[in-house]
């Protein structure tokens, strides 16, 4: 019996892993190879050592665009987590027209970044300032998107609507697994709102509460879409993001081969950040 | 039923790869003609061009042609050339891209087409300045151009009897007019970083030497000193612009100059079509950016829009020549201004639109330099650049940046040029 | 009994909270709306003038972007690409979940195989790009064939986390009883694990689908000469380097919205129907 669960287990797993080795890591290791060189992404290249590395630790333009990218990425993942998680929990419970706010609030992950860059440059370079004008609001008076202070926000606040309906659903789908009997048994003990939720739900849902965290600051620290709908790096190159320089320079520029360089160090720091998430709270979780 | 539904999965799976397997491709048949592939990158040209592979078709027996007009080419290309599936004839834009496929040596030398020589000579030219180092042979036939400057409400100018300015100082002037009036003079769209180009290279045609990129590499200048009137004059636009203009995109630029919210916009013919859908009715013309005080030196900022490159790999010369010539008839391009409104390369009658009058006698005359930026490589962001420069105003920062930012990004090609200049200089030395 | 029914009694504040907060999505909804019903003429910069209703509502804008996009043709190869994705995906990831997901735990081999896929998610795609771009062309599958694989792959890690978590709440109890009877674990997954794991599945299926739906990278590179469109690929076409349609452009995004909206709501419905509780724990 034992063997044969052993068996299927390795039977499914050797022709995933050769499949994920073919399709991601030898193209990656590919990548890698022209991190050392200075290929344009066509034509011939010649071979130039460590020298992307070595710029790459002196570039300020990267430099900058790690701070941004990271303080972006917690600002935004801590925004999504709370809310979704919010928004989870009031979709979940006894309302009325559950599936209709379902489907509504799906819908902002849905909108391409055409529309969503249209309407949000609109609100921010014109109703919002006139708005701000009009309450004498001074923070709100001019474009966000033209404020080297303020732009980064207004782009995590896109970004939060957009992702905001994935991370919910997942929080939805994990509170399925949370038995009835679990709060019933709750509140015969008179747990209630926010101590349920403590000590009952959310340890319960803890594993979705990591994945959320692990998926929400991929897709922050990865941001692109919406960068380049909103203000495509600017104003002054404040938001560039570091998968925005790999996508611009790296593709439509002639330097795949230092942005290579570049996207295997950010690919290392993810990596390393996703593990340590991960490993904290897998312990987390068994402690719960 | 769980056991249903697993098969019905399962199957649906197989079902689903066996077809992905068996779908796959399903080429055209061979019919004994020599067939052309083009790829063309400008995707708003799909009409004029699909009737030109009509009627080429038509009229030709022995060769086929087959133009694709792809949506976001310049990837689609690049990712072509990657898969070693490679059109015949591209039709690219004359900027970087063409300088590195030039560099990569990736095109055909077309020097013995005959239509090169109706081609006008300031764009044969420009095309050759293109080129990192100074090639043998020619690799491009300009096809059509577009040109910058400003572009202004003709009505509006009429009505309040304002003259087109022909020196820096005019220029100020009117734009002094025009604000006392009450009207906005000019609006920009510089929150999209690409459009603080748009000055910038109309006000360098006159201000900064045409080779001035070159001229770098090789050593012999800094970009400190030929940029610095350059830069102090396009901060002096920004008071007569709208109020904080980083707010504002291109199309919000375009769509309030439609409005008649400005009397001018400093941008290029190329916007004429995207101001139109919005007011189609405005009559604008367009004048040479007056950036200088000697009018008779003032140049028009022109560049090629749309070129045609005979691939390296290119099997059949003869042929892609013929497409070429039919391409360059004149009902051809006429067919091609009509549908897009632009300058045509080659030296014949055509009619121009009526936007681009205040700059026939330039195009006329050949005074035409090319845009700047076309020398600068996009990784580089010079356009953000001097979006920052725009908002920060500090110029020395600015150039002496731009001058540092220029050796980063531009290292290999500056030690290829000072080599080609080393190696060509003692060559001339050995032959005396 | 009785507690569930008061526990079932409606929400109201929550409802009402929830239903004021839809302004966030209708607000900006409404401006796509009218923008795809206007003409590029009404297009303004004023506010009052750009959340006007538009001059009629006649569906010219819908009927143009539906041939400009060769709306049909798109819509069946995004199709073909997103259902094909999804299936694979609901089969292959599901099996690695479990697989991987259930062993990991008591095993190095299993636990650093999840990390080594998991890992893969962080690959940001611009590197991947040429290389796999010259793979699969010299594989012969550079066409949608290609990106399906492709997809399967790069969905792989996001999915088998989504999987391998959801098998923790899932007690081995439920498999082994089977396993007692005689049955082998490829049987037992899929009579036992595999259906238990609907709401995963649906939840598997919106958010693989929604990302293949939009995704425009992929199937430009890959399938470039091809001559197929996706919809997200075809709906370049209103944005050229100096011009933008967005009225047609938004009406194209509206029309695409309806499947995938559809698709949801139904996978929706399953992700709660599916509901394990009283089976499991």
């Amino acid at each position: 019996m034992k063997n044969d669960r052993k068996r299927t287990c390795m039977m499914i797993t050797i022709p995933i892993l050769v499949l994920f080795f073919t399709f991601n890591t030898l193209p990656l290791l590919k990548g890698f190879m022209y991190s050392f060189t200075n290929f344009k992404g066509y034509g011939d290249y010649d071979w130039v050592g460590l020298r992307n590395y070595i710029d790459l630790f002196q570039d300020a333009r990267v430099g900058k665009s790690y701070l941004f990218t990271f303080k972006f990425a917690l600002v935004g993942t801590i925004l999504v987590n709370v809310i979704s998680l919010i928004m989870a929990l009031a979709l979940n419970s006894k309302i009325k027209f559950k599936s209709a706010l379902r489907g509504i609030y799906f819908i902002p992950n849905i909108l391409g970044g055409l529309v969503v860059g249209y309407i949000f440059g609109f609100i921010f370079t014109y109703i919002l300032p006139a708005i701000g004008k009009a309450a004498g609001i001074e923070f709100l008076s001019s474009s966000w998107l033209s404020s080297t202070k303020w732009a980064w926000f207004a782009i995590v606040i896109v970004a939060a609507w957009q992702s905001i309906a994935m991370n919910t659903i997942i929080y939805i789908s994990g509170l399925q697994t949370v038995p009835e009997d679990v709060y019933e048994a709750g509140s015969i003990d008179g747990a209630t709102g926010w101590t349920k939720f403590k000590n009952l739900t959310f340890p319960l849902i803890m594993p979705f509460f990591t994945i959320n965290m692990v998926l929400c600051m991929k897709n922050f620290l990865m941001a692109f879409d919406q960068i380049m709908a909103l203000t495509k790096g600017g104003p002054a190159q404040s938001t560039e993001s570091i998968s925005f320089l790999i996508y611009q320079n790296g593709m439509g520029g002639g330097q795949f081969g230092f942005q290579s360089a570049n996207a295997v160090i950010f690919f290392i720091v993810i990596v390393a950040i996703s593990v340590f998430q991960l490993t904290f709270f897998g312990k987390k979780e068994e402690q719960l | 039923m769980n056991n249903k539904k697993a098969v019905v999965v399962c199957s649906a799976a197989v079902f689903s790869s066996v077809s992905l397997l068996l779908g796959g491709c399903g080429k055209e048949s061979d019919n004994g003609k020599i067939q052309i592939e083009m790829v063309q990158y400008k995707p708003e040209a799909v009409k004029a061009f699909e009737e030109m592979e009509k009627r080429f078709n038509e009229s030709h027996d022995d060769i086929e042609l087959k133009i694709e007009s792809p949506n976001d080419a310049m990837t689609v290309l690049k990712t072509r050339f990657i898969k070693e599936d490679v059109p015949d004839i591209i039709g690219i834009g004359g900027d970087i891209n063409y300088s590195n496929f030039v560099d990569s040596d990736m095109l055909a030398d077309i020097s013995d087409f005959e239509g090169l020589s109706t081609i006008k000579q300031a764009y044969l030219d420009i095309d050759k300045n293109l080129e990192f180092v100074p090639m043998e042979g020619t690799y491009a036939v300009p096809y059509v151009a577009n040109a910058a400057g400003i572009l202004y409400n003709r009505t509006m100018f009429q009505e309040n009897g304002w003259e087109i300015p022909t020196t820096w100082d005019e220029f100020i002037e009117l734009l002094e007019t025009s604000q006392a009036s009450g009207q906005l003079p000019l609006y920009f769209g510089f929150k999209d970083t690409w459009t603080c180009l748009a000055p910038w290279n109309a006000m360098a045609c006159d201000l900064a030497p045409a080779d001035v990129c070159q001229q770098v590499n090789k050593g012999e200048t800094t970009f400190a000193e030929e940029y610095r009137e350059l830069s102090e004059k396009i901060l002096q636009l920004l008071p007569y612009a709208q109020a904080d203009p980083f707010a504002y995109s291109y199309n919000d630029a375009c769509t309030a100059f439609a409005r008649g919210e400005s009397a001018m916009y400093c941008i290029g013919s190329y916007a004429v079509p995207q101001i139109l859908s919005v007011n189609p009715d405005l009559d604008i013309d367009s004048f040479v950016f007056p950036a200088n005080d000697n009018a008779d030196e003032q140049l028009l900022n022109s560049g090629i829009d749309l070129q045609f490159c005979v691939m390296k790999d290119c099997k059949n010369k003869e042929a892609a020549y013929e497409v070429l010539n039919f391409l360059l008839e004149d009902e051809s391009i006429q067919i091609y201004l009509d549908e897009q409104n632009a300058v045509p390369c080659k030296d014949s009658d055509f009619t121009l639109p009526s936007m681009l009058d205040g700059m026939k006698t330039y195009i006329d005359e050949g005074k035409m330099v090319d845009y700047q930026d076309h020398y600068y490589p996009s990784e580089m962001s010079v356009d953000a650049l001097i979006q920052t420069y725009l908002m920060e105003g500090d110029t020395d920062a600015f150039l002496e940046n731009f001058d540092k930012q220029w050796i980063r990004y531009n290292r290999d090609l500056i030690r290829k040029v000072q080599n080609y200049e080393a190696e060509h200089s003692s060559d001339e030395r050995s032959e005396r | 009994m009785k507690k569930r029914n008061s526990a079932e009694k409606i929400n109201w504040p929550i409802t009402i909270l929830l239903i004021v907060g839809c302004v966030t999505v209708f607000f900006p909804l409404y401006m796509a709306v009218i923008i795809a019903f206007k003409q590029p003429s009404e297009m303004t910069n004023d506010i009052a003038g750009a959340l006007a209703f538009p001059s009629s509502w006649g569906f010219d804008n819908f009927v143009e972007a539906m041939r400009v996009t060769d709306f049909w043709h798109s819509l069946g190869n995004s199709l073909l690409i997103t259902i094909s994705t999804v299936i694979l995906a609901i089969v292959i990831h599901s099996l690695a979940g479990y697989a991987i997901g259930r062993n990991m735990g008591k095993s190095k081999f299993y636990h650093l195989s999840y990390l080594y896929i998991v890992s893969g998610m962080f690959v940001p795609f611009a590197i991947l790009m040429m290389p796999l771009v010259k793979q699969t062309s010299q594989m012969g599958i550079g066409n949608w064939v290609g990106v399906i694989i492709l997809y399967v792959v790069f969905y792989m890690p996001m999915n088998l986390m989504l999987y391998s978590g959801y098998l923790k709440n899932i007690p081995i109890a439920l498999e082994e009883a089977a396993r007692v009877d005689g049955a082998s674990t490829w049987k037992t997954y899929w009579k036992i694990i595999f259906p238990n794991m609907k709401p995963m599945h649906a939840t598997v299926a919106v958010l693989t689908a929604l990302s293949v739906w939009n995704d425009v990278m992929t199937p430009l590179v890959i399938m470039s000469g091809t001559a197929k469109n996706t919809l997200p690929l075809a709906q370049l076409n209103f944005q050229t380097q100096f011009g933008t349609n967005y009225n047609l452009a938004f009406a194209s995004y509206l029309l695409a919205l309806i499947p995938i909206l559809i698709f949801y709501l139904v996978c929706q419905k399953q992700i709660l129907n599916g509901v394990v509780n009283g089976a499991v724990k």
